[in-house]
């Protein structure tokens, strides 16, 4: 029997009993639309934390520690493979005290490569960079955190005159006395960083080259008696040239005893757990299908039970069991096709009007005017869950058509010919 | 044509461990030549139609071989007796047994359609068949919509659209009357003529009987030669 001929029996029985099909096909839309939307609500949030993360820090960045961090570990870092950039930050666990024509600040005094900053995003508002030890370039917000001394500290009085040019001079203190150390080191503000990407975070730092670290030595060994420590303890942040490289950079990191953290290793932590919660969705929504099926194997053994006659004369005229067998199957495998079809153009339907109402309702519920900040979709469905759902909801159609379709096969001929019309 | 030897079939009836045997054919040996209309006749319950069914493959022996034109169909698995069916066999029943869901016409195409023929060339088959059985007027009539001579010449139809040359008949005429028996044994008869069709023909109806050019008798569980009626 020609495959064209095949559809065309098939089609002419599904037609033959309208809206017993029409149920099945129902129930089987709408267990496999469940799955779908339900395990699009997985997709979604991972999505929506998947971009939150990859949107608030830089991803290719692998943040190293290490008991020996110094320059000569960092320059055998910067030969590394894949690596763009290593940014060596050294600060200092000290009280500073800033003060510029009369105001006072206690900002934080941060030694680093601009050269190796620059590679990584670190540029400027207005002026240069450094070029000699007593210059430095501040962050964006350090003029509103240079605060007139004996004001209001309710209504502070920040400075709002210019910064270009202007010196200030920076003491160091211990944070458990009162005095700072009497020596005194001035610098010149040559460049203002720019504004940090997100508006939430305020860079009130000052950032120095290294050539000003013997200065800062010395005082602090002049005004301790015994040092425990270092003076500067240094942070290491390096940047793969690519995200895919961030996994190979920290795996031989960590095999040479590196202390790593990086957004990569967080984002395959919840790559994981969501692998799992999807997992899970898509068991729960298979159950629906499951419950769908029922039906199906409800309407297939009718099916064969009604057409015992017809099947009996098929297979004395000369049709082969092969060929009922796969008579209805292909009838299941309809159910559960033109099933799943309505159930992805619906779930799509659900889905879009899910991620439009939802916000709504929410932003209602939480009586806010603006969620700029909430950028959350509750339902995405990739292309990937419809082959999952369709082939879920496929095979288990066409595994509840398998036993009455065997059964079709097994009719004997003449017991079905012997039956009244 | 057909070579029958030793063939043997019993019934187990009866409730599971309690069951007794009844024979029903008890040794057959009989053949059959290309061309002739042969019927089988026979009291009621003597085992006609257990001999057809075996014949055509729809029940398996006890023992016994069958040969059609010198191969044992006997020895074939369902599938292959299916696929025998279609090509070498035609089949006319007492009940018609035409699909109800189908129109005469399409109930004549059925088993081209089984076969893999092509739908043009279907189609031209068909309309000739019917033309030759005289349902033109009626093709487009669902099986119930007809009359039962009317069912039953499309049901011959159908046993002769893929052109086997061996049709079994059971009963042919058992749910028709005098004279529209009389039409469907000389549509038989001219098609046995004019297309060289063997015809086994199952009856307890002497007029039937003598369409045919031999008759076998059962009897006990044997099937006898009742002579020749006429000539070939
Ligand atoms: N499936 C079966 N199980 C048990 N016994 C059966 C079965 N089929 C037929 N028989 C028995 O076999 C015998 C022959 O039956 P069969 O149908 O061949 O008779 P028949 O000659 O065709 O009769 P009729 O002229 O009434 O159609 C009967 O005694 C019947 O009871
Ligand atoms: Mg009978």
């Amino acid at each position: 029997m020609q495959f064209k001929d095949q559809l065309d029996f098939v089609r002419q029985h599904i037609k033959k009993n309208k809206l017993r099909v029409f149920m099945t096909i129902l129930a089987a839309t709408m267990g496999t639309a469940f799955l779908i939307v339900l395990a699009s609500v997985g997709f979604g949030i991972h999505d929506t934390m998947r971009k939150e993360i990859l949107d608030n820090r830089a991803v290719n960045e692998i943040e190293v520690y290490s008991d020996q961090m110094n320059e000569s570990t960092v320059e055998k870092l910067k030969k590394r493979d894949h690596i763009k950039a290593v940014v060596y930050r050294q600060s200092m666990d000290l009280q500073s005290t800033i003060s510029l024509d009369g105001f006072e600040g206690s900002q934080q005094l941060i030694i680093t490569d601009f050269k190796e900053e620059g590679k990584v995003g670190f540029a400027l508002k207005e002026g240069r960079l450094p070029k000699t030890s007593n210059e430095v370039v501040v962050g964006s917000h350090f003029a509103q955190n240079l605060i007139e001394p004996g004001e209001d500290p309710e209504l502070p009085v920040t400075y709002d005159g210019e910064l270009m040019g202007k010196q200030f001079t920076y003491q160091m203190g211990l944070y458990d006395e009162k005095e700072s150390f009497p020596e005194e080191t001035a610098f010149t503000i040559v460049g203002i960083a720019k504004e940090p990407a997100k508006d939430w975070i305020q860079d009130a730092n000052i950032y120095a080259d290294e050539s000003i670290i013997p200065t800062l030595n010395q005082i602090y060994q002049a005004n301790v008696e015994e040092p425990d420590g270092e003076l500067f303890y240094g942070n290491v942040k390096m940047y793969a040239d690519k995200l895919e490289n961030v996994k190979t950079v920290s795996n031989a990191l960590k095999e040479e005893g590196y202390s790593v953290y990086s957004i990569a290793d967080q984002l395959e932590q919840i790559d994981v757990f969501f692998l799992a919660f999807k997992a899970g969705l898509v068991f729960v929504g298979t159950i629906a299908i499951l419950i769908a099926s029922i039906g199906i194997f409800n309407t297939m053994t009718m099916a064969v039970t009604e057409r015992t006659r017809e099947i009996g004369v098929m297979k004395a005229i000369g049709a082969s069991p092969k060929l009922i067998q796969r008579l209805f199957l292909m009838e299941s495998a309809w159910i559960g096709i033109l099933g799943t079809v309505i159930a992805v153009i619906l779930s799509y339907g659900i889905s879009y009007i899910a991620n439009m109402v939802l916000p709504m309702i929410v932003s209602a519920a939480l009586s806010e005017e603006d969620l700029g900040g909430l950028d959350v979709t509750f339902s995405i469905i990739p292309w990937q869950l419809v082959l999952i759902a369709s082939a879920i909801s496929i095979t288990v159609a066409m595994v509840s058509g398998w036993r009455p379709a065997r059964k079709a096969t097994k009719i004997d001929v003449i017991q079905a010919l012997r039956q009244e019309l | 044509m057909i070579e029958v030897r030793e063939l043997y079939h019993s019934f187990k009836i009866g409730k599971k461990g309690k069951e007794k045997e009844v024979p029903v054919l008890k040794g057959l040996n009989f053949s059959i030549q290309k061309g002739e209309i042969v019927s089988i006749v026979g009291r009621s319950g003597s085992g006609k139609s257990t001999l057809l069914h075996i014949l055509a493959g729809f029940l398996t022996p006890d023992r016994g071989t069958i040969r059609v034109d010198g191969t044992m169909t006997t020895s074939y698995s369902e599938a292959e007796r299916a696929a025998f069916r279609l090509s070498t066999y035609g089949f006319i029943f007492q009940n018609f047994q035409l699909m109800p869901g189908l129109t005469a016409f399409e109930n004549v195409e059925l088993p081209l359609k089984l076969s893999g023929v092509d739908r043009a060339i279907r189609k031209q088959k068909v309309k000739e068949l019917l033309t030759i059985v005289g349902l033109t007027d009626v093709q487009h009539h669902y099986p119930n919509e007809l009359s039962g001579g009317q069912q039953q010449r499309v049901s011959i139809a159908r046993a002769l659209i893929t052109d086997p040359p061996i049709i079994f008949a059971d009963e042919p005429t058992g749910s028709l009357d005098s004279e529209t028996e009389q039409d469907i044994l000389l549509l038989i008869q001219s098609l046995n003529r004019t297309r060289g069709i063997t015809f086994i023909i199952i009856t307890h109806d002497d007029t039937v009987a003598e369409t045919a050019d031999r008759i076998y008798r059962m009897h006990d569980g044997e099937l006898k030669e009742g002579g020749v009626t006429h000539a070939v």
